[in-house]
């Protein structure tokens, strides 16, 4: 679709700010993985990515593969006043998710009809791609 | 008897109207508030020790000259030992208060003032505010790559409570509607028409179920309060405003973070609070609960223990928070009516609790108000604050 002439574009979409220490998680993503830290310690899965355990205080995070499978635990979709770099894209959903390793991330839910969109629907991870660096996590319904 | 219960006071009061002010600077809000509140509590402007400006978020600029004293100068303040920003958004009146206070127990300070101002109506275009609203306070490696912004951080937690406890639609624009009921009677309020739960369920639909009539508009303003000692507080007046109870939790940063988005931290930080006052919640006259959007005012009402869970929708519903009800909540009319200034939006409330336990509150005054519940968020509503105000100390 080409810009209508005299409008301006819309802004970018604004790219992660990353962290050096999650570094490994944009690599996944990149990859088609959604990596998670696990903490040798006391065994708790953490997201985001941390540089020591949010819940025991050790060093000793490793990344895990994440099942990519969780489920939706609220959700919203966007109809209108969304912000400009993301004017272009209502409507669009916005979602909390809780994934089977029991921690949470904010997301978008794709391919699902907002009419069946659901608190505590199942859903899996699928792998949007930003731009050449970026790769965004993205949950679609899981299909039966 | 807990130690801090009633060590310090609100006595002093000022604020401007909320509204679009294009040609007044942020400077003679600020300036005008707190010449009102330091004339209020009826002492010397000299006799200001610590002056706690809080952060403008509409220019950085301005928010540092706040930081560096500028307040100070133009009030011509001569006896000011210490002047810092305390800041935490939308909670930065109950962090200022607590600090206030503890620097009177300590015998650091003598009358603190605290000032907020900010020019969010005509100081920032409305698509600025809504990109500066999608920003700020949101994680920028998390959230915002998502399309993350206030909207949508209430709708999120609109649509897992009404999943929970069966709150309607209605019952959600019926906040809006008593809020606005209070706001009729406030002339430091924006939005003071009438207003009806059919207008409210028929206005454009933001991010589902949120509408744009359940959500607050950004505008300018600024208010004011000076703290004092509970013994200099009886010297000056009555009917201080004795901070008998503050409680606080913090929750998380990213919104994503928080454990439970239909309760947060309000049930530990009400118990706090409600402990160290010495009061229960069948004790409160007033409510002045923080309003953003509609969903924080009915979660507000029940973790803190005024309601059951699942009944402050109906309870809104039928009146009992509006004018006259069992209940009077949120009395200036709120972020949703007399509208929302930036970290301001509960300095607006602190203000209206004091005024409600000093019997300054004109048409709206709760008749025989002793007990004023205040609570307060920033950010994604990640801390929540509670504090308990009171004529008279238990
Ligand atoms: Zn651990």
């Amino acid at each position: 679709m080409q810009a209508n002439p005299g409008t301006p574009a819309p802004p970018a979409k604004p790219r992660p700010v990353v962290n050096p220490w999650s570094r490994p998680f944009w690599e996944g993503t990149r990859q088609g993985k959604l990596l998670i830290q696990k903490c040798g310690a006391c065994g708790h899965h953490v997201f985001y990515p941390r540089l020591s355990c949010p819940d025991c205080f050790a060093e000793d995070l490793a990344w895990v593969q994440s099942s990519g499978r969780g489920t939706v635990y609220s959700h919203t979709v966007v109809m209108s006043n969304a912000p400009s770099a993301f004017a272009a894209d209502v409507p669009y959903v916005v979602a909390v998710i809780r994934l089977d390793e029991g921690v949470q991330m904010l997301s978008n839910v794709v391919d699902c009809d907002p009419e069946h969109l659901a608190c505590d629907m199942p859903v899996e991870v699928v792998f949007e791609k930003l731009d050449d660096e970026f790769t965004l996590p993205k949950f679609r319904p899981v299909r039966p | 008897m807990s130690k801090s219960r009633g060590r310090s006071a609100i006595v002093g009061i000022g604020e401007v109207p909320t509204g679009r002010f294009p040609e007044t600077s942020a400077i003679a809000f600020a300036v005008e508030s707190a010449r009102q509140a330091i004339l209020d509590a009826g002492i010397g402007k000299d006799d200001i020790d610590v002056v706690i400006p809080t952060g403008s978020l509409f220019s950085n600029q301005f928010s540092n000259e706040l930081a560096t004293c500028r307040l100070v100068e133009e009030l011509g303040l001569r006896n000011v030992r210490r002047n810092f920003q305390v800041f935490s958004g939308g909670s930065s009146s109950s962090n200022a208060l607590q600090v206030a206070g503890a620097m009177i127990a300590a015998g650091e300070a003598s009358h603190v003032l605290f000032v907020h101002t900010d020019k969010l109506g005509t100081g920032v275009t409305a698509q600025g505010g809504i990109d500066l609203f999608s920003t700020a306070g949101i994680s920028a490696e998390w959230e915002v790559p998502f399309g993350q912004h206030y909207s949508t951080v209430a709708a999120l937690a609109t649509t897992r409570y009404k999943h929970e406890t069966g709150c309607t639609d209605e019952m959600l624009s019926a906040v809006c509607v008593s809020n606005r009921k209070w706001a009729e009677l406030n002339p430091h309020a924006f939005f003071r028409k009438p207003l009806t739960i059919d207008e409210v369920m028929a206005s454009k639909m933001l991010a589902t179920p949120l509408r744009a009539k359940q959500s607050n508009m950004l505008f300018d303003g600024g208010g004011a309060f000076v703290v004092t000692s509970a013994e200099r507080a009886r010297d000056l007046t009555d009917k201080p405003a004795f901070v008998l109870g503050e409680g606080g939790a913090v929750t998380h940063f990213a919104y994503s973070q928080e454990p439970d988005l239909t309760r947060f931290g309000w049930a530990q930080a009400a118990r706090q609070a409600f402990e160290q006052a010495g009061v229960t919640p069948a004790d409160i006259d007033v409510a002045e609960i923080y309003d953003s959007y509609p969903i924080y005012q009915i979660i507000g009402l029940e973790e803190c223990g005024l309601y059951p869970r699942g009944e402050a929708g109906p309870a809104v519903l039928r009146g009992d928070t509006w004018p006259d009800g069992r209940l009077p909540t949120t009395t200036d009319g709120g972020m949703l009516s007399k509208g929302h200034i930036g970290a301001g939006g509960s300095v607006s409330l602190m203000i209206e609790a004091a005024r409600q336990v000093m019997g300054k509150a004109g048409g709206r005054q709760v008749p025989n108000c002793r007990f004023a519940i205040e609570t307060a968020t920033g950010g994604t509503y990640m801390d929540a604050q509670v504090t308990i105000l009171g004529n008279e100390i238990p």
